[in-house]
């Protein structure tokens, strides 16, 4: 006679599974650590650069004067409006953008730990499916990222009122401010996955995993100051969301299959 | 029903191939220590049966089912080479995190029983990473009873016990066995305590199963014989050996007398022959030497 057992359909799996990572991540002393620097970030480079500003440096070699230009508004933090010139100086690098080269030690550091630990040993065993792995650690690493963009939009707030910035939202507006950050946060969803498909090659190579993932995001670093700019609309929320939507599909079934096929310890 | 049937199953690592064709059966209900020496495909066998290595051929049923089957892989339970613990988590948490994967309810009920099964109990608020390897191996093993498993694969789990720890695992394991008709297979290189506890057995060589049985199998394969000790060794030896066709000296330096009745006809005849014994017991060959015997043969 066969014996029965309880139904372990995908959702109970998946929940299970949501259950351990957003445990683990929320125990996890390095997400405090990337929020933190995250909000200390825009404090920082706000306040320095604000004392900075007009200062002028001389080069030894050439003798070339350059005068240092700091922010003349609090959201050059968070972006520039679109058609802006992209400018590679303090103001254009310096800004929320750098986030989503953190979102790579993030998901390289939380994945590899399980392979890492041996949990994955655990995990694995009693997942004879790869997908609520995948989907739940897509999610629990964008909220993780998603955490870091809030905490760098309320450092850029405070780093603005500490360095008596203005807030003149010009012509982006509260709601272009709103749907910038609404924009930015989902397309964290685009890097997370590219991220977690590396991380889930490297599996316990931690140091593959996060270079691995900064090589990937930096492919697609320059398009975000142009898809995520101050004045964004909701034709940029939708656009980022459909991109973090396909990309997560897309490279999520990508990682699985890689899961189903090589060894797990 | 049995609960893991394996046909013909294969895996190749690169040029190396780590197990070929292998056959097993173990019954449901079975302790079944699986043996073989190191690189023989043990772990890689017990690897591909908890998911984690996945097979070139072969099928590997579980209580009848493939074990890819998401309901019959809910109720495995784990030890393989590590406990899978976060160092820097306390037990506890690292309890609670597998009692998150295994979605169980009553959490803390639940960890405190199998905490106290293995004797944790007090080490509960502790770092995983400041516990001993005894108590490692211990925590492995409440993890992988969590959630009341059906099976267990358990890859070593004596190593680094002390005495102490070996005897109330296997009290451990003898329970889940007896009276909660857990299956387990555990495979270890300490044949002694293994032969304490073991229903069934299968012993692998080279990535091949070459032996199943029962332990009342093992049993009847197992002679007898009487063991002596004297000081004249290399005559006694001569001498017994024109009476009986078997008489081998072994390391600790006596001599067995393997197609001997009773001891008493040995005594006698070594007298008559003028060789005096210092001691003389009869005794059976146990599951390391049977196993050494088989390895030996084969090679």
């Amino acid at each position: 006679m066969e014996k029965k057992f309880d139904r372990n359909t995908f959702g109970r799996r998946l929940k299970s599974m949501l259950k351990v990572d957003f445990r683990r991540i929320f125990t996890m002393p390095l997400l405090y650590i990337m929020v933190g620097i995250s909000f200390a970030m825009p404090v920082l480079i706000l306040v320095m650069t604000t004392m900075m500003d007009g200062s002028v440096s001389v080069s030894p070699q050439t003798g070339v004067e350059t005068v240092i230009e700091g922010f003349d508004n609090t959201w050059q933090a968070i972006g520039a409006m679109s058609g802006a010139p992209m400018s590679m100086d303090l103001v254009g690098m310096c800004n929320i953008n750098m986030l989503y080269f953190f979102i790579a030690p993030l998901v390289g550091l939380f994945v590899s730990q399980d392979f890492r630990s041996g949990f994955s040993k655990n995990l694995f065993t009693h997942r004879a499916k790869k997908s609520e792995y995948v989907i739940s650690k897509t999610l629990v690493c964008f909220v993780g990222s998603a955490l870091m963009l809030l905490a760098y939009f309320v450092g850029t707030m405070f780093g603005g009122a500490v360095s008596g910035l203005p807030f003149d939202t010009g012509a982006a507006g509260v709601i272009g401010i709103v749907m910038c950050m609404a924009a930015k946060i989902l397309l964290a969803l685009v890097f997370v996955a590219i991220d977690l498909l590396v991380s889930v090659t490297a599996k316990q190579k931690t140091w593959i995993a996060i270079v691995g993932s900064l090589c990937a995001g930096m492919l697609l670093f320059t398009m975000v100051p142009m898809i995520t700019p101050l004045d964004s609309t909701v034709v940029n929320v939708t656009l980022c969301f459909a991109g973090g939507l396909v990309f997560s599909i897309g490279l999520g079934a990508v990682g699985n299959r890689i899961l189903n096929k090589t060894s797990l310890v | 029903m049995n609960a893991i049937e394996i046909k013909n199953l294969s895996k190749n690592f690169g040029s190396k191939q780590a197990v070929c064709s292998l056959d097993m059966t173990v019954p449901k209900g079975a302790i079944y220590g699986f043996i073989g020496e190191n690189g023989s495909g043990k772990s890689t066998t017990e690897k591909m049966i908890c998911g984690l290595i996945h097979p070139d051929g072969g099928s590997i049923k579980l209580f009848g089912r493939d074990y890819t089957d998401a309901d019959v892989r809910a109720k495995v339970g784990v030890l393989i080479e590590s406990p899978g613990c976060f160092p820097n988590y306390s037990v506890w948490n690292n309890m609670k995190l597998q009692a998150a994967n295994l979605n169980i309810k009553n959490a803390d009920t639940e960890i405190q029983r199998v905490l106290k099964m293995v004797r944790m109990e007090g080490a509960a608020g502790n770092k995983y990473k400041n516990c001993s390897l005894g108590m490692k191996q211990r925590i492995g093993i409440a993890m992988a009873l969590l959630g009341k498993s059906d099976l267990l694969v358990l890859d070593e789990p004596i190593n680094g016990l002390d005495a102490d720890g070996m005897r109330i695992m296997r009290e451990v394991l003898c329970d889940l066995g007896e009276n909660h008709g857990c299956t387990i297979l555990i495979s270890s290189h300490i044949l002694g305590e293994l032969e304490k506890i073991a229903t069934h057995y299968g012993i692998i060589r080279g990535g091949k199963m070459i032996k199943e049985m029962t332990a009342e199998e093992l049993e009847e394969s197992c002679p007898t014989y009487v063991a002596l000790k004297t000081k004249d060794i290399n005559r006694a030896k001569a001498n017994l050996a024109c009476k009986y066709s078997r008489v081998e000296e072994d390391e600790a330096g006596y001599i067995r007398v393997y197609d001997a009745k009773e001891p008493e006809e040995i005594v006698t005849y070594l007298y008559e022959n003028g060789i005096l014994i210092n001691e003389i017991t009869t005794a059976k060959i146990g599951l390391e030497e049977y196993y050494i015997d088989l390895m030996k043969e084969g090679r």
